[in-house]
């Protein structure tokens, strides 16, 4: 990433924190607080599921380990709101060395697989312990903000993303980036280059956990209530994956580019094609699938480099006829 | 002291003896080749030094080291770079990075392990194709890749698995000349080859010949050749008699 890049997306960054002094409209706040929180989860996902390549279809159990985290710590426990959700951080750190300590050992599909067990495990868990999680009924989150609620859980989600963006291009430079692309392309070749892979992998997990248990959080003291069906479904994890896919996985941008894309187009669907509007996304995610399988970001950077390809070879073709 | 000394090695998968009873040594900024033909065990003893499998019966020494129950990614660590006879490029990554993983190994600033990949990819002669994915690349300068990874890794000794397969006989001369220079880097080298032996007797030291997992010969290149149990396993037992 060049310097010019960066200094694009501070001006993004500061122009999205100026955004609630034009736009006052609850909704549209809410809007914007979903795309950038699905922008950030997508940013933590793609550290493992892009850079690294290892398919999570289990994100959920760290968003709803932050979410119930805060609500039970808080609400049950009495502990500050902003206590239990670095508190839901640590429960979501302890699922991902769970996970990612038995299951990144071996090759295969056995991650992706613990990844969806485990997260269903614990959705079976908050419905069926209704002493503690309240069950299907669910259970109160406590305001991690007041006074003028949207326009601060927006300024948060803008916050989480910029970290989560920060994180990855910091990730993206270092030797730590190149490691986990490394075992993405081949293990064997990474081994064989003194690369850790089970420990690499695991790093990748843990930061991603670190940053979906905080958008957990965030989700939840929204919208001060939550079920199992909400926080721990299966449909979260694999939006948060589809936001990452859809942008590019294993790029900066994609991401976020994804989240843009896909949540408001869900919105837009939702307003005018009413029930319909889960078709229409099921058929644009097999569209993406057929003809983008390397996402928005990824097969417009394909092209470009392509191009300049190209261009190099026919300047260097000039260059021999004009010998 | 040896580099490398392989202390009687036996390696079985199932009822199949891969490697049986061998034992050799390789000294330091040597070049070394195993020689025999498909399924010799040349890959397994390979990976039996890397640590992809560990052997039934007997000892690996490096550098005076037990290393025996090793783990790959330890195996490098220590100093034993390696290529894959299935090259293994890093597809998406461009040549450049690719080679960088190796030289990651020493250093975690990006550029100084640009710096020395760029070192390693002009002795092997790719700078020009530095910047392209190593998708595209031909089957010949995938091989080199393999290669200038190990050897980015700044390992002591690199084991060569079949370099010089699915090469023209021109492409195997020129990457012997480059292999040739390897103790320049103060590398020692085994290479693994099924046929090639122009570019054996160009380069190797010592050859090491193997025949269904059994150690068949060792020694100089120009004595080894003509030994009778290597003449029968190469070309059948009526040569030997002719005494080629």
């Amino acid at each position: 990433m060049k310097r010019s890049h960066l200094l694009a997306a501070l001006v993004v960054f500061i122009l999205s924190l100026l955004v609630p002094a034009v736009v006052q409209k609850d909704f549209v706040l809410q809007i914007l607080f979903r795309i950038y929180l699905f922008a950030a989860l997508g940013l933590a996902w793609n550290l493992v599921g892009g850079y690294a390549g290892q398919l999570s279809l289990g994100h959920s159990a760290y968003f709803g380990a932050g979410a119930y985290s805060l609500a039970l710590f808080s609400g049950r426990l009495g502990v500050s709101p902003w206590i239990a959700a670095l508190m839901g951080v640590a429960v979501a750190l302890a699922c991902a060395l769970l996970i990612g300590g038995v299951s990144f050992r071996l090759r295969g599909p056995y991650f992706v697989l613990a990844t969806i067990a485990f997260a269903e495990v614990l959705r079976l868990i908050a419905k069926n312990l209704p002493e503690v999680t309240g069950g299907d009924v669910g259970v109160q989150v406590p305001a991690l903000f007041h006074g003028n609620v949207n326009r601060a859980f927006y300024w948060a989600a803008v916050g989480l993303t910029a970290v989560a963006f920060a994180t990855t291009v910091a990730i993206s430079r270092a030797r730590f980036g190149y490691y986990l692309m490394a075992i993405r392309e081949d293990e064997d070749t990474a081994l064989s280059v003194g690369i850790g892979a089970a420990k690499n992998k695991l790093a990748a997990l843990l930061i991603s956990a670190v940053l979906t248990a905080l958008a957990g959080a965030l989700y939840g003291s929204l919208f001060l209530y939550i079920v199992p069906d909400q926080v721990l479904a299966l449909d979260v994890s694999n939006e948060i994956a589809i936001v990452a896919m859809l942008g590019g996985a294993g790029t900066i941008l994609g991401p976020v580019v994804g989240s843009v894309v896909l949540e408001s187009a869900a919105e837009l669907f939702k307003n005018f094609f009413k029930e319909a509007h889960l078709l229409i996304y099921g058929v644009l995610l097999v569209v993406v699938v057929l003809f983008l399988p390397e996402g928005i970001i990824g097969t417009l950077g394909a092209l470009l480099r392509r191009r300049a390809l190209l261009g190099g070879i026919k300047a260097s073709a000039r260059g021999v006829t004009g010998d | 002291m040896s580099l490398l000394e392989i202390d009687h090695v036996s390696k079985r998968f199932g009822g199949l003896r891969a490697i049986n009873n061998i034992a050799f040594a390789i000294e330091e900024n040597e070049i070394a080749f195993i020689v025999g033909p498909n399924g010799a065990g040349k890959t397994t003893l390979f990976n039996l030094i890397t640590g992809v499998f560990h052997p039934d019966d007997g000892a690996i020494r490096f550098q005076g080291k037990d290393i025996t129950h090793i783990s790959p990614n330890h195996a490098a660590r220590l100093g034993i770079g390696r290529t894959f006879q299935l090259v293994k490029p890093l597809r998406n990554l461009t040549v450049l990075e690719n080679v960088m993983l190796g030289a990651f190994l020493h250093t975690s600033s990006a550029s100084k392990a640009a710096e020395q990949a760029r070192e390693v990819l002009k002795y092997l002669q790719m700078e020009k194709v530095m910047h392209f994915t190593a998708s595209g690349l031909p089957i010949a300068l995938l091989k080199r890749l393999e290669i200038a990874r190990a050897l980015a890794t700044k390992p002591r000794l690199i084991l060569l698995d079949e370099v010089v397969s699915g090469l023209s006989t021109s492409e195997a001369l020129a990457l012997a000349e480059i292999l040739k220079k390897l103790p320049e880097w103060g590398v020692a080298a085994v290479g693994g080859v099924e046929h090639v032996m122009q570019v054996v007797m160009s380069i190797a030291h010592r050859v090491v010949v193997l025949d269904h997992g059994t150690q068949i010969a060792e020694g100089k290149p120009g004595e080894v050749v003509r030994m009778p149990a290597v003449i029968e396993a190469y070309l059948g037992a009526k040569y030997k008699e002719l005494g080629l």
